[in-house]
């Protein structure tokens, strides 16, 4: 019987090509679109599992309470990191400080020779002790954790280890030069860490190495200080849990900090399995994923393989009435119901069961493509064994969903009604059924379309946005930053000028626009320290011109090394209640528990951070000792030139130290990366909608063009022309459409004006979006409509006429 | 083998009312071939579809060797059917997507014959009905005359007490149809008893019985000699 099921389902398939075509092309999308989008959750869902007892694992964030808001910041002081051991005997303390951005020179195996092989490490350069590894128990190859007792030696992964040295093995007893100051041996080896971890080490020296030398790595044992690159985590004993914890932790920081002051610090637990999700607290990983942007990817997941079963039942059901003659002599010939519905479910297998095979295919062809949408690893593949065992259920859940109502409709077929063909649409779940249907998926695709739109206008907007600076052709460079490099900027500067290309170099802590947050408590005239905390920039008295950025009133500050003057921004004056901008000039300004100094100009606003960060109060001070970047300014002219003439003259000028460059514009790019992200995934998601809806949308208009052949024939019989036969058709999907779009609109609009809340600067979602989002649904509806509508409206009158 | 009494069946739309069985009485007996004429819309399909098991009648009884089966819900029907009654249709109504094999198979699929005796049944009625040579052909490959032959295998491939034929040779030329009441025949010679509905005097000479109906009621019986 089986058997008989199986060639009659593919003898169907081939009979009713399109049909089958439309049915296995939309499930197929459908399918691949969920294989992909489960790759991608179970990959972000997987951050730090890998890591043995990670359960029992937390991070000490340290709660900071302010009258306006209470934030929770990644570090902790460094004596912290004692006392806790001291007052947590029974768990397991250790820390990690992140000195990502650092220079590694490869010396090889005379640590007194010079080298030319140098790298800034940009992520997984980080102190450790060796308790670090036993609350994270990653694998060692050589060597083991307690080497790390000792200053000046450094543990590499693999990876790391053949870069430098070719061969790990080789790489045990050789050195390195941090910074070009520290000399470090290898000692020992860890095993590459997997990339889906929060904690992506690379370059790992020991933890006193930094203690030891306080002055250059910013190792202060202060309770005052805090910074969100030193970082202690915990693993609790089976037996105690984080509540418990928590309560120890508050009566530990009321007994450490002193708290009198504003704010309070308390430290409290995170629990590891939070950090990769958590966007409010900083960690050592590449990105954060939101879990609800996890969630919304799963729904839309759920939403395109429900619109993909939705079309099936409406062509299957449709196409039934073409089959009534073959259900209605089975069921005279004696097939039971139970027959009949097991004949239509293993017909539906067989098209789900193909339709997997061509989704996994198309999944694994697009996987190269989602890093593009998506921050997944490279080596991730279709072909294991959970993604089967998913396209197994999702083919099971597919079958159930997209085959039992058609079985149940079509094993209910009344035979003699079925052999006679005398079908009303109500027997095959007639035609107000298909347009609910249809409805759904249009209000799925429309919404999707809305979101695509808003999503566009709002990135472009922030694109071609002011951002108060002039961020175009303007080359950085960031390098270390030590009494070498500024003993030679000068120099540097000169020589760089002497080129009639380069307009302006300017050094400075940090360009006008980053994701640094420098920040500091102040006090201003002379008053008390005020509640809210001043971010920092220092730089040199060429920044202004470099970067564009205007004054409100005042000037600049006259060159120095050191803070001789400040310049504040317009936000701090709102922030002080200030209303004239000149007023201020001449008032003293204290930066942390600095000497006053008088402030000299006020610049108008300009982004410090994306369009996301509020205008925050700034101030920018003269201040050589921090200066790590470098803006060249160049003519716009040449660039190409420029550019090799820049790195030619850094060689010259600081042979020991390599550099990493990018045009601010690139950068301030880079700021958008995951809305860019965000943006493309609408576009695919939508047309993926658009295109499973449109399949749908021609499912209806067969059926109805096969409900209403008769109808058809006989206006044509007397006198209707073709465009009056398209009329009738489109009228009612230009309705459907209408509906749909009525229902897309306002949920669309929710949801879009929610995600534009994550910028302060945003765009209106205006009428013309809406517009746009009708008019394009329409076109593709009638473009739909119209081939089928058409082919109905020609056919011969007779012909239809002679079926009945 | 066939009693019925006093069947009524009556159609309503919301308004007309057309009574196809009027207090409608009949009895065939085992072994009977009967055939069954009329003007159209005398009720003659309507009897044969409830003699099929495939309509019901609104009052009245009809027994169907010995039980009652007005009652019957559908599955109790589709047993009783694929057991006990075979059908032929003036439009043969041949699965599109089965070969012929395949369609005369499927009464034995539905009545759990095994594969092995189902090829050997299969092949005997085929040689019976001479269509052998075409058993991997689609219908529509086939003449009508042989598309009938091959709704009759199936019809009788399951060696059903009942055959019932609705105008066999209404879609035929006079030799094919000749050749299909001569099969009818043959099988009623065999003990196979049949109602057949049909429009031709011709074929209905080939019966024992003609029942005359008008407005759904038998108004004339004719006994063939």
């Amino acid at each position: 019987m089986i058997r008989n099921y199986i060639v009659t389902a593919f003898r169907n398939l081939v009979r009713h090509r399109a049909f089958a075509f439309i049915n296995i092309s939309g499930l197929a999308v459908g399918i691949a679109s969920c294989i992909i989008l489960f790759l991608v959750v179970k990959y972000e869902m997987s951050y730090d599992r890998f890591i043995p007892g990670n359960e029992h694992i937390y991070h000490v964030v340290t709660r900071i309470a302010r009258p306006e808001n209470t934030h929770d910041h990644a570090g902790a002081p460094v004596p912290a990191l004692d006392a806790l051991r001291t007052d947590f005997p029974q768990i397991t303390t250790g820390a990690l400080q992140d000195h990502s951005g650092g220079q590694v020179t490869v010396l090889g195996k005379d640590p007194n020779k010079p080298s030319e092989k140098k790298y800034i490490e940009g992520q997984g350069l980080m102190f450790a002790d060796p308790q670090f590894f036993s609350v994270f128990p990653f694998e060692w190859i050589s060597g083991s954790p307690a080497l790390l007792n000792e200053p000046n030696v450094v543990a590499l992964t693999e990876d790391m280890a053949i870069k430098y040295f070719g061969n790990w093995k080789e790489a045990i007893g050789q050195y390195i030069l941090l910074d070009n100051v520290l000399t470090l041996k290898v000692t020992g080896i860890l095993k590459n860490v997997p990339v889906n971890t929060s904690f992506p080490l690379s370059v790992v020296p020991s933890l006193i190495t930094s203690k030891n030398n306080p002055e250059l790595y910013g190792y202060e044992n202060d309770w005052g200080n805090l910074s969100s690159s030193f970082q202690i985590f915990m693993r609790l004993p089976e037996n105690i849990d984080a509540a418990t914890v928590d309560k120890q932790l508050e009566a530990f920081s009321r007994k450490h900090y002193s708290n009198s002051s504003i704010p309070t610090k308390t430290n409290r637990l995170q629990p590891l399995t939070d950090i990769h999700y958590n966007a409010a607290v900083d960690h050592f990983g590449d990105h954060t994923v939101n879990k609800g942007t996890l969630w919304t990817l799963s729904l839309v997941g759920v939403f395109i393989i429900l619109m993909a079963c939705i079309n099936f039942v409406n062509m299957s059901t449709a196409q039934a009435i073409n089959r009534s003659k073959e259900i209605g002599i089975r069921k005279v010939l004696g097939g039971r119901r139970r027959n009949l519905f097991g004949q239509i479910m293993g017909e539906t297998a067989v098209i789900v069961f193909i339709s997997i095979i061509l989704g996994l295919a198309l999944a694994a062809l697009c996987l190269p493509y989602v890093k593009y949408v998506a921050t997944i690893s490279e080596d991730l593949s279709i072909f294991n064994g959970q993604v089967m065992l998913f396209s197994l259920l999702l083919g099971l859940i597919v079958t159930l969903l997209a085959g039992f109502y058609p079985a149940l409709v079509v094993s209910g077929f009344k035979p003699l009604l079925a052999l006679k063909n005398k079908f009303s649409s109500a027997s095959v779940g007639g035609v107000s059924l298909r347009r609910v249907l249809v409805v759904t998926q249009f209000t799925i695709s429309q919404a999707l379309i809305i979101g695509t739109i808003v999503a566009i206008t709002q990135m472009n907007a922030i694109k071609s946005a002011d951002i108060g600076f002039n961020k175009d052709a303007v080359l950085v460079l960031n390098a270390t930053n030590d009494s070498l490099i500024q003993s030679r900027q000068k120099a540097f500067k000169a020589s760089l000028l002497s080129n009639p290309d380069i307009k302006m170099v300017s050094f400075s802590s940090d360009v006008p626009a980053s994701d640094n947050n420098w920040s500091n408590n102040f006090a201003f005239d002379h008053k008390d320290d005020e509640t809210f905390s001043l971010f920092l920039k220092f730089a040199d008295h060429d920044y202004f011109k470099t970067y564009g950025i205007g004054f409100l009133a005042g000037h600049g500050y006259p060159d120095s090394d050191t803070i001789n003057g400040i310049v504040v921004n317009e936000t701090l004056l709102k922030k002080l209640g200030i209303t004239d901008a000149s007023s201020v000039i001449g008032k003293d300004l204290r930066i942390g528990g600095r000497p006053w100094k008088p402030i000299l100009g006020v610049v108008k606003d300009f982004r410090t951070g994306s369009m996301r960060d509020n205008m925050v109060p700034l101030a920018i001070a003269p201040w050589k000792e921090v200066y790590a970047s470098t803006g060249i300014k160049m003519s716009g002219n040449n660039i190409k030139t420029s550019t090799t003439f820049v790195q030619g003259k850094w060689n010259e000028f600081f042979p020991e130290y390599a550099n990493t460059s990018a045009f601010m514009d690139e950068r301030i790019a880079d700021f958008y990366c995951q809305e860019d992200q965000l943006a493309l995934l609408y576009k695919i998601f939508a047309g993926i909608a658009i295109f499973i809806s449109c399949l749908g949308l021609y499912g209806l208009v067969s059926f109805m063009a096969i409900q209403r052949t008769r109808e058809v024939g006989i206006r044509k019989t007397l006198g209707a022309s073709v465009t009056q036969i398209v009329i009738l058709f489109s009228k009612e999907f230009t309705l459907l459409v209408i509906i749909a779009f009525v229902l897309a609109a306002p949920l669309a609009w929710l949801f879009m004006n929610k995600w534009l809340q994550n910028f302060s600067y945003k765009i209106e979602v205006g009428a013309g979006i809406f517009g746009i989002a009708i008019l394009v649904s329409m076109a593709i509806a009638w473009m739909t409509v119209g081939y089928k509508s058409v082919q109905a409206a020609l056919a011969n009158p007779v012909k239809s006429l002679r079926n009945e | 083998m066939i009693k019925i009494t006093n069947l009524e069946k009556v159609y309503r739309t919301e308004e007309v009312e057309t009574i196809a069985l009027n207090k409608l009485s009949l009895e065939v007996k085992q072994g009977e071939f009967v055939a069954v004429m009329g003007p159209s819309g005398c009720g003659k399909s309507t009897l044969l579809n409830i003699l099929g098991l495939l309509d019901d009648a609104d009052t009245g009884s009809f027994v169907f060797n010995g039980i009652e089966v007005v009652n019957f819900n559908e599955r109790k029907r589709a047993d009783l059917r694929k057991h006990n009654i075979g059908f032929v249709f003036q439009s043969f109504n041949l699965i599109d997507e089965l070969t012929v094999f395949e369609n005369v198979e499927l009464p034995l699929i539905y009545t759990g014959v095994k594969a092995a005796e189902r090829k050997k049944k299969v092949d005997e009625v085929l040689n019976k009905v001479q269509i052998m040579h075409r058993r991997n052909h689609y219908p529509q490959q086939l003449s009508g005359g042989q598309q009938q032959r091959v709704a009759v295998a199936r019809a009788v491939v399951n060696e059903p007490k009942l055959i019932l034929a609705d105008e066999p040779t209404g879609n035929l030329d006079s030799s094919n149809g000749n050749e299909v009441m001569q099969m009818l025949t043959e099988l009623n010679e065999q003990g196979t008893t049949i109602v057949m509905v049909t429009h031709s005097e011709h074929d209905a000479r080939y019966s024992h019985r003609i029942i005359r109906m008008l407005d759904g009621q038998t108004v004339l019986q004719n006994i063939m000699v």
